[in-house]
């Protein structure tokens, strides 16, 4: 009982062991938010369950990344003159010379955007921190500033799809560009769903609709964005960085 | 703006890190990060290469998800049988289906 007065509103239910099935498993808080077993509001619990689904989309997008680029590689580097005509010829001597795909990245840039979607992770959590503290002001700071910095991130990525186009890589040219777009730009798609998410939440807060008792939709999309920022940790060390 | 916030809240936002604590994980993430980036132009090849890669990678994944994401303090949602059989599952079984792929096509690193 202890845990549940430390924990708060949110452990109302979740106090109690997840094998004893009382009416507390079915309780609701002042603002009719109901409570699950696990000790997370059922919103929390669907939230989770959707990035479960997410995670399962990006490991197949992940895979089917790691599995065409092999392919391209070990075509590429063997000379199959199908694969060799679909690079500019300076591109694909580079890329056979270095025996990976790294030639066409460029690091420095690509960890500068990735610094920037951590920085976005931290004004996400301070956002949450704020508007359970009923520090409003803290709230659209925070809020504007996430979104800002994942526009900013987008913005990257539209430069870096321009910069390889324009390198020769396309999305239907080969294997390797099909499934480097279809990743990246369905992360790309995801932030973007974040920054809409973040500005909805802003004009709520603006219109004075977003108060202390509603932290928990803050936190929803935050788990949302924090999802998205995990991933791109994957893409950067397994796109980028693995040779 | 008033303070609305419930009792239950404030005590919740104890349980949950500080601002502080968030600001020292944000830093350990830029370090690490910085890390992989240097570590990326070591001239290191193979297992030796992508070994420490993965460990930094699999360090900055537990530290977003567990203090942003709050999986540290919702600890029932790591440590509830439900979620096992739901979450849990699934997650073994996605792992078994990607190595099966994996192993199918015969894919090296």
């Amino acid at each position: 009982m202890a845990d549940a007065a430390v924990l708060g509103d949110e452990n109302v239910a979740g106090e109690n062991s997840t094998n004893d099935h009382t009416a507390d498993d079915h309780a609701t808080d002042e603002h009719g938010a109901h409570y699950t077993s696990l000790g997370i509001s059922n919103m929390k619990l669907s939230m989770w369950l959707f990035l479960g689904s997410e995670c399962l989309l990006f490991g197949a997008l992940i895979s089917t990344y790691l599995l065409s680029k092999t392919r391209f590689l070990t075509e590429l580097i063997a000379g199959n003159p199908n694969v060799v005509s679909t690079l500019p010829s300076a591109l694909a001597e580079e890329m056979i010379h270095e025996g990976s795909v790294e030639p066409l990245f460029d690091i420095p840039f690509t960890s500068a955007s990735s610094f920037i979607l951590l920085m976005s992770s931290l004004t996400m959590v301070l956002a949450h921190k704020a508007v359970s503290e009923g520090n409003y002001k803290n709230t659209r700071l925070f809020l504007a500033a996430t979104a800002l910095l994942g526009s900013f991130f987008i913005a990257g990525q539209v430069y870096e799809f321009t910069a390889f186009y324009r390198e020769g890589l396309t999305f239907d040219g080969n294997l390797f560009g099909s499934a480097f777009y279809t990743l990246t730009g369905f992360h790309g798609i995801h932030v973007s769903v974040g920054i809409l998410m973040l500005v909805a939440l802003l004009i709520l807060s603006m219109k004075g609709k977003l108060q202390a008792d509603r932290a928990e939709t803050v936190e929803l999309v935050g788990l949302y964005w924090h999802f998205v920022d995990i991933v791109w940790v994957l893409i950067f060390t397994i796109v980028y960085l693995v040779r | 703006m008033t303070d609305i916030a419930t009792t239950d809240d404030h005590a919740h936002d104890a349980h949950h890190p500080t601002e502080r604590q968030y600001w020292l994980v944000f830093l350990a993430l830029v370090i690490v990060t910085a890390a992989e980036v240097a570590w990326s132009y070591a001239g290191i090849d193979g297992l030796a290469y992508l070994l420490p890669l993965f460990a930094m990678m699999l360090f900055k994944f537990v530290l977003v998800a567990g203090v942003f994401m709050h999986l540290y303090f919702d600890s029932k949602v790591l440590n509830g049988k439900t979620f096992w059989m739901v979450f849990g599952s699934g997650l073994v079984i996605a792992m078994l289906v990607f190595a099966a792929v994996f192993g199918t096509f015969e894919f090296e690193i």
